[in-house]
Protein backbone atom coordinates (compact mmCIF):
# COMPACT_ATOMS: atom_id res chain seq x y z
CA UNK A 1 0.00 0.00 0.00
CA UNK A 2 2.81 2.98 -1.02
CA UNK A 3 1.96 5.82 -2.90
CA UNK A 4 4.00 6.24 -5.47
CA UNK A 5 4.18 9.25 -7.58
CA UNK A 6 3.84 9.89 -11.36
CA UNK A 7 6.86 10.13 -13.58
CA UNK A 8 5.45 12.04 -15.79
CA UNK A 9 3.14 14.69 -14.13
CA UNK A 10 3.99 13.80 -10.25
CA UNK A 11 0.58 13.27 -9.35
CA UNK A 12 -0.18 10.78 -6.57
CA UNK A 13 -0.53 6.98 -7.82
CA UNK A 14 -3.22 5.09 -5.89
CA UNK A 15 -2.95 1.42 -5.59
CA UNK A 16 -4.88 -0.47 -8.30
CA UNK A 17 -4.17 2.70 -11.05
CA UNK A 18 -1.94 3.41 -13.99
CA UNK A 19 0.25 1.46 -15.28
CA UNK A 20 4.36 0.20 -14.53
CA UNK A 21 7.29 0.28 -17.44
CA UNK A 22 10.46 -1.53 -16.59
CA UNK A 23 13.18 -0.97 -18.76
CA UNK A 24 15.79 -3.49 -19.19
CA UNK A 25 17.88 -1.32 -16.95
CA UNK A 26 15.60 -2.56 -14.08
CA UNK A 27 14.76 1.27 -14.12
CA UNK A 28 10.90 1.99 -13.63
CA UNK A 29 8.65 4.24 -14.50
CA UNK A 30 5.11 4.93 -13.10
CA UNK A 31 2.52 6.66 -14.61
CA UNK A 32 -1.22 7.68 -13.32
CA UNK A 33 -3.17 7.96 -15.96
CA UNK A 34 -2.73 6.54 -20.22
CA UNK A 35 -1.75 10.45 -20.81
CA UNK A 36 0.95 10.33 -19.22
CA UNK A 37 2.05 7.11 -20.60
CA UNK A 38 1.02 8.68 -23.40
CA UNK A 39 3.72 11.60 -23.24
CA UNK A 40 6.19 9.65 -22.58
CA UNK A 41 6.14 7.12 -25.48
CA UNK A 42 6.28 10.50 -27.64
CA UNK A 43 9.91 11.04 -25.81
CA UNK A 44 8.12 14.39 -24.08
CA UNK A 45 9.99 15.93 -21.73
CA UNK A 46 8.18 16.60 -18.46
CA UNK A 47 9.86 19.81 -18.30
CA UNK A 48 8.84 21.23 -20.84
CA UNK A 49 5.12 20.43 -20.46
CA UNK A 50 2.98 22.98 -19.09
CA UNK A 51 0.16 21.26 -16.96
CA UNK A 52 3.08 19.02 -14.93
CA UNK A 53 4.66 19.51 -11.56
CA UNK A 54 8.36 19.53 -13.02
CA UNK A 55 7.51 22.19 -15.04
CA UNK A 56 5.66 24.28 -12.58
CA UNK A 57 8.76 24.18 -10.31
CA UNK A 58 11.55 24.99 -13.06
CA UNK A 59 9.85 27.92 -13.29
CA UNK A 60 8.96 29.32 -9.93
CA UNK A 61 5.22 28.57 -10.06
CA UNK A 62 5.28 26.55 -6.74
CA UNK A 63 6.72 26.81 -3.95
CA UNK A 64 9.85 24.41 -3.91
CA UNK A 65 12.11 25.23 -0.99
CA UNK A 66 10.28 24.25 2.45
CA UNK A 67 10.74 22.55 5.43
CA UNK A 68 7.38 21.08 5.83
CA UNK A 69 8.49 19.21 2.21
CA UNK A 70 11.52 17.28 4.49
CA UNK A 71 8.53 15.16 6.51
CA UNK A 72 7.07 13.15 3.08
CA UNK A 73 10.11 11.31 1.58
CA UNK A 74 10.61 7.89 0.85
CA UNK A 75 12.25 6.11 3.64
CA UNK A 76 14.77 3.27 2.24
CA UNK A 77 15.52 2.16 5.92
CA UNK A 78 12.71 0.65 8.79
CA UNK A 79 12.32 2.45 11.84
CA UNK A 80 11.61 0.29 14.70
CA UNK A 81 8.16 0.86 15.87
CA UNK A 82 7.67 2.46 19.08
CA UNK A 83 3.94 2.99 19.90
CA UNK A 84 4.17 6.75 21.27
CA UNK A 85 5.86 7.96 18.31
CA UNK A 86 3.96 6.82 15.92
CA UNK A 87 0.65 7.94 18.17
CA UNK A 88 2.46 11.85 17.96
CA UNK A 89 3.25 11.44 14.51
CA UNK A 90 -0.59 10.48 13.30
CA UNK A 91 -1.60 13.30 15.22
CA UNK A 92 1.00 16.01 13.59
CA UNK A 93 0.07 15.36 10.28
CA UNK A 94 -2.98 17.65 9.91
CA UNK A 95 -1.32 20.40 11.33
CA UNK A 96 1.67 19.83 8.99
CA UNK A 97 -0.54 19.56 6.40
CA UNK A 98 -2.54 23.09 7.57
CA UNK A 99 1.04 24.90 7.53
CA UNK A 100 2.10 23.36 3.86
CA UNK A 101 -1.15 24.75 2.74
CA UNK A 102 -1.05 28.07 4.33
CA UNK A 103 2.77 28.33 2.88
CA UNK A 104 1.49 27.93 -0.67
CA UNK A 105 -1.18 30.15 -0.61
CA UNK A 106 1.28 32.73 0.67
CA UNK A 107 3.96 32.14 -2.23
CA UNK A 108 0.76 32.33 -4.84
CA UNK A 109 -0.10 35.73 -3.09
CA UNK A 110 3.34 36.83 -3.52
CA UNK A 111 3.50 35.51 -7.18
CA UNK A 112 0.56 37.89 -7.80
CA UNK A 113 1.67 41.03 -6.52
CA UNK A 114 2.23 42.73 -9.71
CA UNK A 115 -0.71 41.78 -10.93
CA UNK A 116 -3.46 44.53 -10.60
CA UNK A 117 -1.00 46.94 -11.60
CA UNK A 118 -0.11 44.88 -14.66
CA UNK A 119 -3.79 45.08 -15.72
CA UNK A 120 -4.21 48.58 -14.99
CA UNK A 121 -1.32 49.52 -16.80
CA UNK A 122 -2.86 47.14 -19.87
CA UNK A 123 -5.81 48.80 -19.60
CA UNK A 124 -4.56 52.74 -19.93
CA UNK A 125 -2.77 51.87 -23.15
CA UNK A 126 -5.70 50.17 -24.79
CA UNK A 127 -7.92 53.05 -23.73
CA UNK A 128 -4.92 55.65 -25.12
CA UNK A 129 -5.14 53.62 -28.20
CA UNK A 130 -8.63 52.66 -28.66
CA UNK A 131 -10.42 56.30 -27.94
CA UNK A 132 -11.08 57.23 -31.43
CA UNK A 133 -13.67 54.42 -31.30
CA UNK A 134 -15.16 55.69 -28.45
CA UNK A 135 -18.69 58.38 -29.91
CA UNK A 136 -20.53 59.82 -27.16
CA UNK A 137 -24.72 59.64 -27.15
CA UNK A 138 -25.40 63.22 -27.76
CA UNK A 139 -23.62 62.64 -31.60
CA UNK A 140 -25.73 59.28 -32.43
CA UNK A 141 -28.96 61.69 -31.86
CA UNK A 142 -27.64 64.07 -34.54
CA UNK A 143 -26.26 61.97 -37.11
CA UNK A 144 -29.21 59.88 -38.32
CA UNK A 145 -26.99 57.38 -40.25
CA UNK A 146 -24.90 56.09 -37.28
CA UNK A 147 -28.62 55.08 -35.95
CA UNK A 148 -30.99 51.96 -37.03
CA UNK A 149 -34.63 53.70 -38.09
CA UNK A 150 -37.31 52.52 -35.93
CA UNK A 151 -40.21 50.22 -37.79
CA UNK A 152 -43.33 50.02 -36.98
CA UNK A 153 -45.11 46.98 -37.49
CA UNK A 154 -48.77 46.39 -36.79
CA UNK A 155 -50.11 43.74 -34.79
CA UNK A 156 -52.74 41.48 -36.11
CA UNK A 157 -56.07 41.12 -33.47
CA UNK A 158 -56.38 37.86 -34.33
CA UNK A 159 -54.57 36.29 -31.38
CA UNK A 160 -57.58 37.64 -29.08
CA UNK A 161 -59.67 35.26 -31.00
CA UNK A 162 -57.55 32.72 -30.60
CA UNK A 163 -57.43 33.05 -27.02
CA UNK A 164 -61.18 32.81 -26.96
CA UNK A 165 -61.05 29.82 -28.75
CA UNK A 166 -59.09 28.21 -26.20
CA UNK A 167 -60.99 29.09 -23.28
CA UNK A 168 -64.23 26.77 -24.89
CA UNK B 1 -11.46 4.64 -60.15
CA UNK B 2 -9.26 6.93 -58.07
CA UNK B 3 -10.65 7.13 -54.82
CA UNK B 4 -9.60 6.33 -51.44
CA UNK B 5 -8.79 2.36 -50.50
CA UNK B 6 -10.49 1.83 -47.21
CA UNK B 7 -8.45 -0.62 -45.93
CA UNK B 8 -5.35 1.19 -46.20
CA UNK B 9 -4.06 3.33 -43.81
CA UNK B 10 -1.72 6.44 -44.71
CA UNK B 11 -0.41 6.34 -40.74
CA UNK B 12 -0.04 3.18 -40.22
CA UNK B 13 2.13 3.22 -43.50
CA UNK B 14 4.03 5.72 -42.51
CA UNK B 15 5.01 5.20 -38.81
CA UNK B 16 5.73 1.36 -40.16
CA UNK B 17 9.20 2.06 -41.81
CA UNK B 18 12.15 1.12 -40.50
CA UNK B 19 14.18 4.51 -39.12
CA UNK B 20 10.75 5.40 -37.08
CA UNK B 21 10.43 2.17 -35.26
CA UNK B 22 14.10 2.07 -34.20
CA UNK B 23 13.96 5.59 -32.79
CA UNK B 24 10.82 4.59 -31.18
CA UNK B 25 11.67 1.20 -29.39
CA UNK B 26 14.78 0.30 -29.94
CA UNK B 27 17.40 3.59 -29.10
CA UNK B 28 18.77 3.90 -25.24
CA UNK B 29 16.90 6.11 -23.43
CA UNK B 30 18.57 9.85 -22.61
CA UNK B 31 19.58 9.13 -18.93
CA UNK B 32 21.14 5.77 -20.05
CA UNK B 33 23.68 7.48 -22.69
CA UNK B 34 24.20 10.61 -20.00
CA UNK B 35 24.90 8.16 -17.81
CA UNK B 36 27.28 6.72 -20.18
CA UNK B 37 28.88 10.21 -21.17
CA UNK B 38 29.54 11.26 -17.51
CA UNK B 39 31.26 8.56 -16.65
CA UNK B 40 35.25 8.88 -15.67
CA UNK B 41 37.11 7.54 -18.27
CA UNK B 42 39.17 4.32 -16.35
CA UNK B 43 35.44 3.04 -15.76
CA UNK B 44 34.69 2.88 -19.61
CA UNK B 45 35.40 -0.41 -20.72
CA UNK B 46 36.57 -1.49 -24.31
CA UNK B 47 34.00 -2.27 -26.55
CA UNK B 48 33.06 -5.77 -26.34
CA UNK B 49 33.68 -7.83 -29.94
CA UNK B 50 30.50 -9.14 -31.79
CA UNK B 51 30.00 -10.78 -34.56
CA UNK B 52 26.32 -10.11 -34.46
CA UNK B 53 26.90 -6.27 -35.23
CA UNK B 54 28.65 -4.43 -38.03
CA UNK B 55 31.99 -3.53 -38.30
CA UNK B 56 32.13 -6.17 -34.95
CA UNK B 57 30.59 -3.79 -32.70
CA UNK B 58 33.99 -1.45 -32.51
CA UNK B 59 32.79 1.75 -34.61
CA UNK B 60 30.01 3.11 -32.12
CA UNK B 61 27.99 6.37 -31.26
CA UNK B 62 27.23 6.70 -28.04
CA UNK B 63 25.29 9.92 -28.64
CA UNK B 64 22.80 8.27 -31.13
CA UNK B 65 23.32 4.81 -29.86
CA UNK B 66 24.44 2.98 -33.51
CA UNK B 67 26.92 0.97 -34.51
CA UNK B 68 28.75 1.43 -37.99
CA UNK B 69 30.73 -0.54 -40.26
CA UNK B 70 34.29 1.35 -40.25
CA UNK B 71 36.11 4.39 -39.02
CA UNK B 72 35.15 6.44 -42.22
CA UNK B 73 31.04 5.51 -41.98
CA UNK B 74 31.13 6.64 -38.53
CA UNK B 75 33.07 9.98 -39.11
CA UNK B 76 30.66 10.54 -41.73
CA UNK B 77 27.77 10.39 -39.28
CA UNK B 78 29.73 13.02 -36.91
CA UNK B 79 28.93 15.85 -39.25
CA UNK B 80 25.34 15.03 -39.70
CA UNK B 81 22.95 17.15 -38.17
CA UNK B 82 21.07 14.88 -36.17
CA UNK B 83 24.70 13.59 -34.46
CA UNK B 84 25.19 17.26 -33.63
CA UNK B 85 21.64 18.27 -32.06
CA UNK B 86 22.25 14.87 -29.52
CA UNK B 87 25.58 16.29 -28.72
CA UNK B 88 24.10 20.05 -27.58
CA UNK B 89 20.76 18.01 -25.70
CA UNK B 90 23.44 15.96 -24.02
CA UNK B 91 25.26 19.08 -22.99
CA UNK B 92 22.76 20.07 -21.72
CA UNK B 93 20.83 19.75 -18.61
CA UNK B 94 20.67 16.24 -16.88
CA UNK B 95 17.37 14.16 -18.45
CA UNK B 96 14.05 13.81 -16.18
CA UNK B 97 14.04 10.93 -13.39
CA UNK B 98 11.93 9.76 -10.81
CA UNK B 99 13.57 11.66 -8.40
CA UNK B 100 13.07 14.30 -9.83
CA UNK B 101 8.88 13.74 -10.00
CA UNK B 102 9.14 13.40 -6.15
CA UNK B 103 11.21 16.30 -5.77
CA UNK B 104 8.36 18.54 -7.61
CA UNK B 105 5.50 16.75 -5.94
CA UNK B 106 6.30 17.67 -2.90
CA UNK B 107 8.89 15.07 -1.34
CA UNK B 108 11.95 15.69 0.12
CA UNK B 109 15.33 13.86 -0.50
CA UNK B 110 14.92 10.02 0.26
CA UNK B 111 16.23 9.01 3.60
CA UNK B 112 19.10 5.92 3.14
CA UNK B 113 19.25 6.10 7.10
CA UNK B 114 22.82 5.56 8.57
CA UNK B 115 25.51 3.77 6.93
CA UNK B 116 25.73 0.52 8.56
CA UNK B 117 28.86 -0.36 9.86
CA UNK B 118 31.43 -2.82 7.70
CA UNK B 119 31.93 -5.89 9.11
Amino acid sequence: MRLEKCWFCSSTIYPGHGIQFVRNDAKIFRFCRSKCHKNFKMKRNPRKVKWTKAYRRVHGKDMTQDSTFEFERKRNRPERYDRNLAENVLKAIPKIDKIRVSREERHHKNRMKGKKEKLLKEAVKELEQGISLVKAPSVLQQDPSLTLPKIKVKVSQQQSEENHAMEE
Amino acid sequence: MGGKCPHRNVKKRRYSHKTARRTKFELKGDDMVYAQLNKPDEERAPLPLDEDLPGMGQYYCLHCDRYFSNVAVRDEHFKTKRHKKRIKQMMGPAPHTQLDADVAAGMGMPDNGPKLMSM
